[in-house]
């Protein structure tokens, strides 16, 4: 009874959150002069409106679940981790040349590929979790510069050693991969892919890995309280890189599924400029850093950008409409820290007469 | 003569707690008025509403015959109310005089003159005969010290009325002696002080009269002349107090056995440590808090490096290991602040238990963590200490519960360790008289099983009631050794301020 | 072209400005207590605003004023989320970001009716100030002289902040909220106060250096026309420890790594390397900061749940 009354009133939030997002997206609308139910139907048409729109909202899901879920893991742990755009290119990047260049038989270079983008994202994550670790410098700018080098090191790649020389205009881009490498789609004709899998088993995996295992007891109490966890005889430093590592391994997959699943090959800016790794973020911050609630979040910020896609293709109201209704989303998302907070500290306040 | 300060029937509730009712209280002009009573009596309620830090339910305050309302603390300056918290408002990165003269600062055109603040605190200090060096850095500078700023601070902001809340606890015994000099030296310059405390002899030596609280009530106010310790402690815990289980003599093997032990960070912290701790043996260690002890049992307990020396538990070596490995040669930990290091204040009772055990091997199976099994556990050490954990049980944050239950149920996860050694330190710090049986009984226990004890307190009564070896941490090094039967309050204070010469202990801290 | 001239140094001035601007706006939020990884947002809303301001006054002066206010009341959002609701300063700021891009793209719809960018050629940008006597000494007058109003603005606030911390009592009493509130608040000291005053003049000064993108390098704005500056304002911060002249000084490095970096495209040197050695080396100069500038973004450790 009192499970069901706690889920009620955890979900009251993120429901209150979402109505005064879209009010605000109604505000804007009629700023422009549109129709706002117009505007509204549009979007839900643009997301949901049939079964190719779902499928493209579940493909557009697909790399913003993968992140939020890595970063969801590093947030738990107590990690800031800001540098899912960089892992995720990283991973990207070192996919598609596997991919491109390794001789082997189709399937076993797919698998080759997936395993390289996780292991480069990974790898890159762990690069910014070791400066932290071994030289103290703090993760949340480092992890954050990063991104740039990443960047620009992948965009110096395709536009220079790797570029693909048989077009007419010299666009920054790899080569076309061979068929045997793509990612199957999911439904004929329908841009969701396998990866859409990816990221729901990784959802389920990352659940039981936190609720059920040491390491994510480990991995929560370090977030929790790190003097605590560190005076329970949990390994900091080990929790803190493994952590890393999954939480960018998970970046470095979203980038090599978009590549091996909808763009076959790595395109400059086919990855950043959709703001994949910050849309992520907020699916995690959106649902607190759980996984489940991962999902769905990142889901509906997927809508937001597909049904935003359709609105552009059919008013005059534009694209950005989702960042307006997604920031809003995030600022009263955060006012419920600040009811956590009220309570917390009530509770201190009862704390400090009762005992001190 | 006319009250400074009356406060009428003052009330405050949270929600259906009662933190004081209907407490009354005098002050006069000139007058030392100690205010006593046990962790939760609600001294620190009471003060809070004088401060204007909380509202009162119901009563009213009157300074000088006036009636006043305090909406914060600003208006309790204002009426001339100064508070020296316990744990000290500084700023470290600021000079001594800056932290004096801070919300009051001497001005001219919004630039803050600070050569003037410096010789408005130098004369401030020399007109009270409180010594400070108003140039030096807080951060630089001793507790007693930082105490003594505190107390400037108060009286450059005009106060009349000086609250001092536990002032004693953190100094040193000279420290303690010059405070209550200074505290009676304000008293005959016509300043009022309430002195919050719960050491009952610093109050027979200092206070002009006693208030007691208890359960949030008024217990009764009584001048020194009138009462002695023995009554006011009746009076504060409201029953006598239980006695402790005989300790069975154990000629025990050695346990811990720790060897020129040093730690050191920029300073030496812990210096040239060595002693050992038996089968079926408290050892206690003494010290005014900051010598050294947190550092040394970091050291002990793998949270801090060991610089040089040797830690032996049993015939293991241990020095230098993590702490799951020290974990696992038989050491358990009642860690010295229970918010810091003891709990995630915003998981729940269950997740705070569990740390320590989550890779037990009899707590798991095929990587998974038995739940389940592992809550029968944590079911058993609830109801054998009695913690009271809320509405939602074991699913209850653990920020949620008391300090007392709190530390309970450290001690309860760590005793269900097991282990042939339990480092224990502050056990009962801030918890109310109940609990503190409930910890001092089952240390005890453990003891008369055939475990050894190290017990780190900074109250002196604890360590003498418990202890059957005493050590005195000074400096970071060990300043002496006393047996049960030897130890008094009065040997181990001589020592805790860095031996018999008292001239030298300035230098404390 | 020589690598290395004097007119490097003129043009590094110029890419200073609005990362320095942006840089003491977040010091002064850090200062007292507050990590705000807003800028990028605010200094978006800055361009933006700037440009209609100007485009509908006709004035600049006036266009900097409405640049001003309509920042300050971003910030002021900023201010209401983290202090009187109490959120994550991180949260909040990602969310003003967001905001700012999405808010300053579908206003340009909204006001203008175009897409990408707005360009108006009758429109007029920050005048170039040519200083009477200096400008004629050779090399240096290059350097000093010839610059935008808000550029001698920038260089006037970081000693202007540095003045206000160390010689005002409210500036004093700022550092105190920031070192510690809860003793600020004790002592009756108005921390909220300062606090919010700390965010509005971070509005201000956010507000001026998106003005010196839209109105002073080039007079048009483009959707997300910050290009990371926020963030890299942030980094400059950092670098400088929130210090007034350490910001200088590390506002300096990305200005001059910048103007480098375009110098050397010129050197068939592939530009993402130049592009990349600001960042490369910020992260090489935290190995010698590592020990300081904790504190400033330490709490956000943290922050997330």
């Amino acid at each position: 009874m009192a499970a069901v009354k706690q889920l009620c009133k955890s979900l009251v939030q993120p429901l209150l959150a979402v109505i005064i997002g879209l009010l605000t997206g109604a505000l804007v609308i009629a700023a422009v002069g549109e129709s706002i139910i117009g505007t509204y139907q549009e979007m839900w048409k643009g997301a949901f409106g049939s079964f190719y729109f779902l499928t493209s909202t579940l493909a557009r899901a697909t790399p913003i679940m993968l992140i939020g879920l890595g970063l969801s893991l590093a947030f738990r742990a107590g990690v800031f981790n800001l540098g899912a755009e960089g892992q995720m290119v990283t991973g990207a990047i070192s996919a598609t040349l596997v991919a491109l260049y390794l001789p082997a038989p189709g399937f076993v270079k797919m698998v080759a590929a997936l395993v390289t983008g996780v292991l480069a994202g990974g790898l890159w994550s762990l690069f910014a979790g070791y400066l932290e670790a071994r030289f103290r410098i703090q993760l949340l700018i480092s992890s954050l510069l990063l991104n740039y080098v990443a960047v620009l090191f992948a965009g110096y790649l395709v536009s220079e050693p790797f570029q693909d020389k048989t077009g007419s205009a010299a666009m920054a881009q790899t080569p076309m991969l061979e068929k045997s490498v793509w990612l199957p789609k999911l439904f004929a004709g329908m841009s969701v892919h396998a990866g859409f899998l990816f990221a729901l088993a990784a959802a389920l995996l990352i659940f039981f890995v936190i609720r059920y295992t040491p390491f994510g007891y480990e991995v929560k109490m370090l977030g929790q309280n790190p003097f605590f966890s560190r005076y329970g005889g949990v390994n900091r430093v080990r929790v803190m890189l493994t952590g890393m590592f999954f939480s960018g391994g998970l970046a470095g997959l979203a980038g090599t599924v978009e590549v091996l699943g909808s763009h076959y090959r790595y395109v400059e800016g086919a990855l950043t400029l959709p703001n994949f790794a910050w849309t992520g973020l907020m699916a995690t911050l959106l649902a607190n850093s759980h996984p489940i609630g991962v999902v769905f979040t990142s889901l509906l910020l997927a809508a937001l950008q597909t049904g935003a896609m359709g609105v552009e293709r059919n008013t005059d109201v534009p694209l950005e409409l989702a960042s307006v209704i997604q920031a809003v989303l995030i600022l009263f998302i955060s006012a419920k820290f600040s009811y956590d907070w009220w309570k917390n500290r009530n509770n201190k306040r009862r704390e400090s007469h009762g005992a001190v | 003569m006319e009250n400074r300060l009356e406060m009428r029937g003052m009330t405050k509730r949270y929600g259906d707690f009662t933190a004081n009712d209907n407490v009354s209280f005098t002050l006069k002009e000139g007058e030392v008025h100690a205010i006593v009573g046990e962790n939760g009596a609600g001294k620190t309620t009471l003060m809070r509403m004088l401060y204007g830090m909380e509202q009162p339910t119901a009563g009213e305050i009157a300074v000088n015959g006036k009636p006043v309302v305090f909406r914060g603390p600003e208006d309790a300056i204002r009426h001339g109310i100064g508070m020296v918290h316990q744990h000290f408002m500084l700023f470290p990165d600021f000079t001594v005089a800056e932290n004096i003269v801070i919300g009051y600062e001497p001005q001219r055109k919004g630039l803050f003159q600070r050569k003037e603040a410096a010789s408005a605190v130098r004369s401030l200090s020399e007109r009270y005969r409180i010594p400070i060096n108003e140039n030096a850095k807080v951060s630089s500078c001793s507790v007693g010290e930082q105490q003594r700023v505190e107390i400037l601070k108060v009286l450059y902001q005009g106060a009349d009325i000086i609250v001092l809340d536990e002032p004693t606890a953190v100094l040193t015994p000279l420290e303690v002696k010059e405070l209550l000099q200074t505290i009676r030296h304000l008293a005959e310059s016509g300043k009022s002080v309430i002195l919050i405390t719960h050491k009952l002899q610093e109050v027979m030596e200092v206070a002009d009269r006693v208030t007691v609280l208890r359960g949030g009530r008024v217990t009764g106010t009584v001048s020194r002349s009138e009462t002695n310790a023995d009554d006011l402690a009746r009076m504060m815990v409201g029953r006598e107090l239980q006695q402790l289980s005989d300790r069975v003599r154990l000629e025990g093997k050695p346990l811990l056995r720790v060897q020129g032990l040093n730690v050191r960070e920029k300073q030496t912290l812990v210096d040239d440590v060595t002693f050992s701790v038996h089968h079926g043996e408290i050892v206690g260690i003494a010290g005014v808090s900051g010598n050294g002890q947190s550092e040394l049992l970091e050291a002990l307990t793998g949270l801090r490096a060991v610089s040089e020396g040797k830690v032996y538990l049993g015939e293991k070596d241990v020095t230098g290991q993590s702490v799951a490995a020290i974990r696992e040669a038989g050491l358990a930990h009642i860690p010295e602040d229970r918010y810091l290091w003891g709990t995630a204040k915003r998981e729940s009772v269950e997740e705070n238990a569990l740390m320590g055990y989550q890779r037990k091997p009899e707590y798991m199976r095929r990587g998974v963590v038995l739940r389940s099994k592992f809550r029968r556990v944590v079911e058993e050490w609830v109801e054998r200490f009695a913690i009271k954990t809320g509405s939602l049980h074991l699913k209850e944050q653990a920020g949620n519960l008391s300090g007392g239950n709190l530390q309970k149920l450290i001690v309860a996860r760590e005793l269900g360790q097991n282990t042939p050694l339990l480092i224990a330190a502050e056990p009962t710090r801030g918890v109310d008289i109940g609990a503190m049986e409930y910890i001092h009984q089952a240390l005890l226990e453990k003891r008369n099983n055939g475990d050894g004890i190290l017990l780190v307190s900074s109250e002196l009564t604890e360590i003498l009631a418990l202890s059957d070896r005493i050590l005195v941490m000074y400096k970071g090094r060990i300043a002496g050794e006393l047996t049960r039967s030897e130890a008094t309050e009065e040997k181990i204070s001589v020592l805790m301020a860095g031996g018999s010469v008292y001239g030298s202990s300035q230098a404390a801290m | 072209m020589e690598l290395f001239d004097w007119s490097l140094v003129s043009s590094t001035i110029r890419m200073v400005t609005p990362i320095l601007l942006a840089a003491l706006g977040g010091a002064l939020c850090s200062r007292v207590g507050i990590f705000n990884v807003g800028l990028e947002g605010l200094i978006l809303v800055g361009a933006f605003s700037a440009i209609v301001g100007n485009h509908f006054t006709g004035s600049l002066l006036l266009a900097l004023l409405f640049a001003a206010l309509v920042t300050v009341l971003f910030s002021l959002l900023f201010a209401y989320m983290t202090i009187g609701l109490r959120a994550n300063e991180i949260v909040v700021g990602v969310a003003i970001n967001f905001l700012g891009l999405g808010l300053t793209t579908f206003a340009l719809r909204a006001v203008f009716d175009v897409k990408g960018a707005f360009y108006d050629k009758d429109m007029a940008g920050l005048p170039q100030w040519q200083i009477p006597l200096i400008k004629d000494i050779p090399v240096l007058g290059d350097i000093i002289s010839g610059h935008s109003p808000l550029v001698y603005f920038a260089f006037l606030a970081a000693v202007l902040l540095h003045f206000f911390f160390t010689r005002t009592v409210t500036g004093f009493r700022a550092l105190a909220v920031g070192m510690n509130a809860t003793a600020a608040r004790s002592l009756g000291l108005k921390a909220t106060r300062l606090q919010v005053l700390a965010i509005v003049m971070c509005g201000v000064l956010c507000g001026m250096a998106g003005a010196q993108l839209s109105l002073g390098q080039v007079t048009m704005f483009t959707e997300g026309m910050t290009a990371g500056r926020g963030f890299i304002a942030l980094v400059a911060m950092m670098l400088g420890q929130a210090h007034p002249l350490g910001i200088l000084a590390s506002s300096f490095l990305f200005g001059l790594m910048d103007a480098l970096s375009i110098r050397l495209q010129g050197f068939s040197l592939p530009t993402q390397f130049t592009a990349m050695l600001p960042y490369v080396l910020t992260i090489a100069a935290m190995f010698f900061l590592k020990d300081k500038g904790a504190s400033s973004a330490g709490s956000s450790q943290q922050s997330t749940r």
